[in-house]
């Protein structure tokens, strides 16, 4: 199967589908296109040679493609932008079946598919619409966020990047970036730069989908605490964006972000399925370490059970409820209850381990020590559990803001820091 | 066994709508909490008239009980719902009793067969609202299977004593789990048998009585196929569990509103004290619990009676809804400061509630006992050794 071949037999499926008529759609596309290898690894459990083929550079992006172009990797996506219109949890039918083949999108991608995709839909031209949906659809280009600053972690709005517009309608941004997961990697990114200093720190910012390749962008990779270098500080030195580049009215841009962090927050705590879990994975590892038999652990291990499927019963239920509507603050309730029962695994996971996870062959490295090393990101990444717990108590509860007496002073008036 | 539920998961109808708003509206009229309040300090059982009105009037009594027994052949959803509403504003008395535990066993055992099923009995009289009941069942094992000690001999005679039955002193009819000669099993007893002692106990939960049960040589009746008995209970308990589970969410639903409500409008050092992340995140972990118990009471009444599934969805909401109740509750009395620890405030009705619900049929940790098989799938699938 090449790229260029031409794919005439898109998915149709209606937006009342029940998920038997999803699954029997998707699985018999998968049937009739998914390679013979990949099914056949996938029956057999071979996840390794699925991964083989999934990140193969020829075959792998052909896949996407033809994933792509069926509609399928984009279920709540409209049609006349190459997806199937469904309400979010006839989506998460097809997003659950294509997983069960391995043959869902890259969880890289989430930055691309879900935000940016989501983003542009509902605030793009129609110019932005045509020249980065394809690609974005088909998993040709690879996005990142560039929203925090150092000075700008919990309190976005208080972000210093600098936007100047030109005598020649250009933008002229100055000013650095930080937690950019794949910047190093990315094609594009969504950028939230201040415009009017003059106005009140909400009001003064604008967003826009920037070329990685412009010159003046520069990323760096930062290694996090768990030895790896996903996320980078970015540099931006006297970058020339066009207006065209622009997402969104000028100093409006707040509003842009809101509909990115949603997506965030809402795509933060997992499928809508109710099914095993990592608390699964962390039983059947107890039972073969021998710390099963340890009854203290074994109740520790049931409530984490207990609360990974409640969380996903959780999910179900939002997915249901917002249907094909925006999500709602609501996605923060299951944000935090996330990052509290990720770290309650993240610490179980080691106390499983004979050594506790404190040393390892190095050729075997250690699940439990990596899991225990990436806990604290669900909890800080995407706003961290205190800003939830403002956001949960704020529009889901009702009650009153945190004091800020400069809320209404021009961006430029105000305190720092 | 209740009517099936076809609709997906949380795919609410208007049906559904219609019947929280009529019964929301007939509480807020007739049993607010104040009223459960009144009832309480006045040693009252229950409100007889409002008991009667709800039978023929709501016909919530009989609002999941089969046509054929004068029921209006609702679902378990439905009833979860009444529950759940009952339990915002602290309905007490022989409602869950009668209707959430003991209904559940006579339902469980129906035998269709049979000639003079004790279904046939004595459901329509509780769908009619003339007959409460209780149910006696000293504890459960960690599989789910009562453990008891009250012992029925081969004619039915019951001896033994249940310590805390709910409703136990005045309920027209007990639902005993006694073992009999085929193992536990569920036994009707009437409450001018002989030989039967019902002895009022002061109760932590001001809303509900207790009694303590005591059975010497008592007649009893068994309920269904003696052989069948302990798998009886266990699906009893199953669906009551979920009832239990929806009560509790409407408790914990209303304590957060309330301390919501009061942090929105206290003042202190000049602020109202919801403006305190000291406040407002404790108050926001409120409302993570409530909509994590919220779905884990509904997705179990949405799953199918009688399946694996439903089994483990029930015991997974009993055993995140009790500890999560407990919680809101003291984290109400807690955010109210004193005027929360007084008598005179609603805060402590929910904590005792809370405390006594989560009693009702074996505690949170017993619940996660029960989950071991269903979290061991994956190990044993795996092929390593359990």
């Amino acid at each position: 199967m090449t790229v260029t071949e031409p794919v005439t037999d898109r998915v149709t499926l209606a937006p009342e589908a029940t998920d038997a008529e999803i699954v029997a759609a998707v699985e018999a596309w998968l049937h009739a296109h998914l390679p013979e290898d990949w099914r056949a690894a996938v029956a057999r459990g071979d996840l390794a040679a699925v991964e083989a083929i999934r990140e193969d550079p020829e075959r792998g992006p052909a896949w996407f493609d033809l994933l792509g172009d069926s509609g399928l990797a984009t279920p709540t996506w409209p049609a006349e932008h190459g997806g199937l219109g469904l309400p979010a949890d006839r989506g998460a039918v097809v997003t659950e079946t294509l997983a069960r083949y391995r043959a869902e999108r890259h969880n890289r991608d989430f930055v691309g598919l879900v935000l940016a995709g989501h983003t542009i839909l509902e605030w793009g031209t129609p110019d932005q619409k045509a020249e980065r949906l394809p690609a974005l659809r088909r998993g040709r280009e690879f996005w990142c966020q560039l929203f925090s600053e150092p000075g700008a972690g919990s309190d976005l709005a208080g972000l210093t990047t600098r936007a100047v517009r030109q005598a020649d309608g250009t933008w002229l941004v100055n000013g650095q970036k930080v937690w950019n997961s794949y910047a190093h990697l990315a094609d594009f990114g969504l950028l939230m730069a201040r415009t009017d200093p003059n106005a009140p720190k909400h009001r003064g910012i604008t967003y826009f989908l920037l070329d990685m390749r412009t010159p003046g962008v520069e990323p760096r990779p930062l290694k996090q605490m768990t030895g790896n270098a996903e996320f980078n500080e970015t540099f931006l030195t006297d970058v020339v964006v066009p207006d065209s580049a622009r997402i969104g009215p000028v100093n409006q841009g707040w509003s842009v972000a809101i509909t990115t962090l949603m997506q965030e927050r809402n795509g933060l705590s997992g499928r809508p399925a109710v099914g095993e879990g990592e608390a699964d994975e962390l039983v059947a590892r107890a039972v073969g370490t021998g710390a099963w038999a340890d009854p203290v652990l074994r109740d520790r291990l049931l409530e984490a059970y207990v609360e990974e499927k409640v969380l996903q019963m959780t999910t179900v239920r939002s997915f249901v409820a917002s249907g094909a509507a925006a999500p709602t603050a609501e996605g923060s309730i299951r944000k935090l209850a996330h990052s509290v029962l990720a770290e309650k695994l993240g610490v179980l996971g080691t106390e499983l381990e004979p050594d506790g996870a404190v040393a390892w062959e190095p050729e075997a490295g250690s699940e439990a020590a990596d899991r225990f090393l990436a806990m604290k990101t669900y909890s800080i990444a995407g706003g961290t559990s205190e800003i939830q717990r403002n956001i949960i108590a704020e529009r889901v509860l009702g009650l009153p803001k945190d004091p800020d007496p400069d809320r209404h002073l021009p961006f430029a008036e105000r305190g720092r820091g | 066994m209740y009517a099936e539920q076809r609709e997906p998961e949380f795919g609410w109808t208007d049906e559904h709508r219609g019947l929280r708003e009529t019964v929301r509206r007939v509480l807020a009229d007739r049993a607010p909490v104040s009223r459960a309040r009144e009832l309480a300090e006045a040693g009252e059982r229950h409100d007889p008239a409002l008991w009667s009105e709800l039978a023929e009037q709501v016909g919530v009594q009989g609002l999941a009980l089969p046509e054929r027994y004068g029921g209006f052949g609702g679902t378990l959803l439905d009833l979860a719902i009444v529950v759940e509403e009952m339990g915002r504003v602290l309905h007490g008395g022989p409602f869950l009793p009668t209707v959430g535990l003991a209904a559940p066993v006579l339902l469980a055992a129906d035998d269709r067969a049979a000639e003079s099923a004790p279904a046939a009995e004595y459901l329509p009289r509780i769908a009619d609202g003339s007959l409460t009941a209780a149910l006696a069942v000293e504890a459960w094992d960690d599989a789910g299977r009562p453990a008891v000690t009250v012992t029925a001999d081969a004619g039915g005679r019951l001896t033994g004593t249940v310590p805390v039955v709910l409703d136990g002193g005045d309920a027209d009819l007990l639902v005993v789990a006694a073992r009999g000669p085929a193992g536990p099993a569920p036994y009707l007893v009437d409450a001018g048998a002989t030989g039967l002692t019902r002895t009022p106990l002061e109760t932590l939960d001001l809303t509900r009585r207790a009694a303590r049960i005591t059975l010497d040589g008592t007649p009893g009746r068994a309920l269904g196929d003696p052989a069948r008995g302990g798998a009886v209970l266990a699906h009893a308990r199953a669906v009551a569990s979920v009832l239990v589970s929806a009560e509790q969410v409407g408790g914990m639903t209303a304590a957060t509103e309330l301390t919501a409500e009061y942090a929105r409008t206290r003042r202190q050092f000049g602020r109202l004290i919801g403006s305190f992340q000291g406040v407002k995140h404790r108050l926001a972990d409120m409302a993570v619990r409530r909509e994590m118990a919220h779905s884990a009471a509904y997705y179990a009444a949405w799953q199918e009676p009688g399946t694996p599934e439903f089994a483990q969805a029930s015991a997974i909401a009993r055993a995140y809804c009790g500890d999560a109740f407990l919680q809101t509750g003291l984290d109400t009395i807690q955010l109210h400061g004193g005027i929360g620890f007084t008598w005179e405030h609603d805060a402590h009705l929910y904590l005792r509630r809370a405390r006594a619900d989560r009693a009702l049929l074996g505690s949170p940790q017993l619940a996660r006992a029960e989950l071991v098989p269903a979290a061991l799938s994956r190990a044993t699938t795996e092929g390593v050794p359990a």
